[in-house]
């Protein structure tokens, strides 16, 4: 039964339907005219004159810290996974001093701005340590900060397979090693995939905060073309994009894994 | 198989489950343990499985003592069979890979004969079609089925059966009950935990009847099911038998 043609059809999805494609269409337009037009209003309230020239600049210097992001942002994804793992299981461990010292590194890095982290780590710990290396010290502050959100992932993962899977395991005859490489893991890398995703694309946007210590990323990049041509806007527009062309596809790679997940449980 | 019991008490925290359990049982190839949920059925079935150890007394199962050490227990594990209520195929590997898991990591089987052992157990038992597909492809009957096929695959001393069609809807019990008789009709040895009083008669050579922690009344079936005068037993049949 077709029901009549209605304006409120075009705005209002059916539950259980997926929405048509011309409907999706005017929506979209829609929506993307009332951005413009609040952009639009905004900007010409602040009667700004675009300088684009001047930003161009220093495009080489935006690209390189582009480009140092995503290097801060890959080698700290790598270090924090194997470093969320190493705490996700002495978090699980029946020696007492690891469990303890698991617990209580995961409730500070959580409970703690990175901010603080980063300045205390870099101009306390690093300093002591002889560590002058500016990239090697942002990727251990990010790998730290992010091993900790790293590690309640993966115990989560490890949670959820169930007391009667282990039960079982043990009744085959096998080792609690082996439980952990046949059984655990290979179900834990899939169900840690999607969120592992999304604190990948955290990683990316919060390492913006290594700018404090002078670490030539992207936002300090952008910092510094601002400071030079007193351009802002010039400056940080061109970073919000940057960032979102990491962090779009990831969200949308994190959306099929766990849809894939989702249809295989 | 020989059972031999002295004494033997299974406590939780100051709850006894099982209270000084004597049994002496020889040339049984089809034990039945039924009665009461909590009298302590399972716990008995667990701790001849080498699944729990029992606080006092004495267990031997053939020649294996149970009351060892863990890496005893775990050495008797891998030569006796074990199946659940339900879902306990690994929802991760498909029917072929659950079946070939145990035989290639903890028998050292190679696996490519695993594979074919595995799949020629699946084609005897009429499950071939679904080698390669992963637990939640399959139903409850044919899931408990592989998982029966799991525990045969390593040619165990002897297999147990924990409520094996509990959990199943009532149109999949008969296929696993179908199963477990071929299976004792080729001599395999059983114990088996079950509320399946028809199957529990046919298909068991001795019988026990575990309730509060002790055992009410043993012997054959016949014995148990057509000639006890137990009042607690009685009561239970007429229970479990009412809608029968």
């Amino acid at each position: 039964m077709k029901k009549p043609k209605q304006v409120t059809d075009l705005f209002i999805a059916t539950p259980g339907t997926s929405i048509a494609r011309h409907i999706r269409l005017i929506n979209v337009l829609i929506l993307a005219g009332l951005l413009a037009l609040l952009f639009g209003f905004g900007f010409s309230r602040l009667s700004y004159e675009f300088r684009w020239e001047a930003i161009w600049r220093y495009r080489n210097s935006m690209f390189n810290g582009f480009l140092m992001t995503i290097s801060i942002s890959l080698a700290a994804l790598v270090t924090s996974v194997l470093l969320g793992i190493f705490f996700a299981l002495a978090r699980r461990s029946r020696i007492i001093l690891l469990n303890y010292f698991s617990h209580v590194y995961i409730e500070i890095i959580r409970g703690t701005p990175l901010l603080v982290q980063i300045l205390i780590f870099y101009y306390v710990i690093a300093n002591a340590a002889g560590l002058n290396n500016r990239y090697v010290a942002g990727v251990v502050i990010m790998s730290i900060f992010a091993s900790a959100y790293i590690a309640e992932i993966i115990r989560a993962g490890i949670e959820s397979v169930g007391t009667t899977q282990r039960e079982t395991a043990r009744s085959i005859g096998l080792t609690k090693r082996q439980t952990y490489r046949h059984i655990i893991f290979p179900q834990v890398i899939t169900g840690v995939l999607p969120p592992l995703a999304g604190q990948f694309a955290s990683l990316i946007k919060d390492s913006s905060l290594l700018s404090i210590i002078a670490i030539k990323e992207f936002t300090m990049a952008a910092r510094e073309v601002n400071a030079n041509t007193f351009s802002t806007l010039e400056s940080y527009i061109p970073l919000a994009i940057g960032y979102l062309m990491l962090t779009v596809p990831i969200s949308y790679l994190m959306k099929r894994l766990e849809r894939r997940f989702y249809y295989e449980t | 198989m020989k059972l031999n019991l002295d004494q033997m008490t299974k406590r939780y925290g100051d709850h006894v489950v099982l209270d000084a359990i004597d049994l002496h049982l020889s040339d049984i190839r089809s034990l039945v343990l039924i009665g009461p949920s909590g009298g302590g059925k399972t716990t008995m079935l667990r701790i001849l499985a080498g699944l729990e150890q029992p606080e006092e007394g004495r267990v031997r199962v053939n020649d294996h003592d149970l009351r060892c050490s863990e890496a005893e227990l775990l050495a008797y594990r891998r030569r006796i069979g074990m199946v659940y209520q339900a879902y306990n195929l690994f929802p991760h590997l498909n029917a072929l890979e659950n079946i070939m898991l145990p035989l290639v990591q903890v028998q050292g089987i190679e696996k490519h004969q695993a594979k074919e052992e595995a799949l020629a157990l699946l084609e005897r038992f009429n499950l071939a079609e679904h080698a390669f597909k992963k637990p939640v492809a399959l139903s409850g009957g044919q899931q408990q089925r592989i998982a029966i096929c799991r525990a045969v695959a390593i040619k165990p001393e002897v297999l147990f059966f924990d409520e094996p069609t509990s959990a199943l809807d009532p149109e999949y019990t008969s296929e696993v009950l179908d199963l477990i008789e071929e299976l004792r009709e080729e001599d395999m040895e059983l114990i088996l935990v079950t509320h399946e009083m028809g199957f529990a008669h046919k298909a068991s050579d001795y019988v026990l009847f575990i309730s509060d922690g002790g055992i009410v009344v043993q012997g054959t079936p016949a014995e148990v099911f057509e000639k006890t005068t137990n009042p607690r037993v009685q009561r239970f049949f007429n229970k479990v038998l009412k809608y029968n």
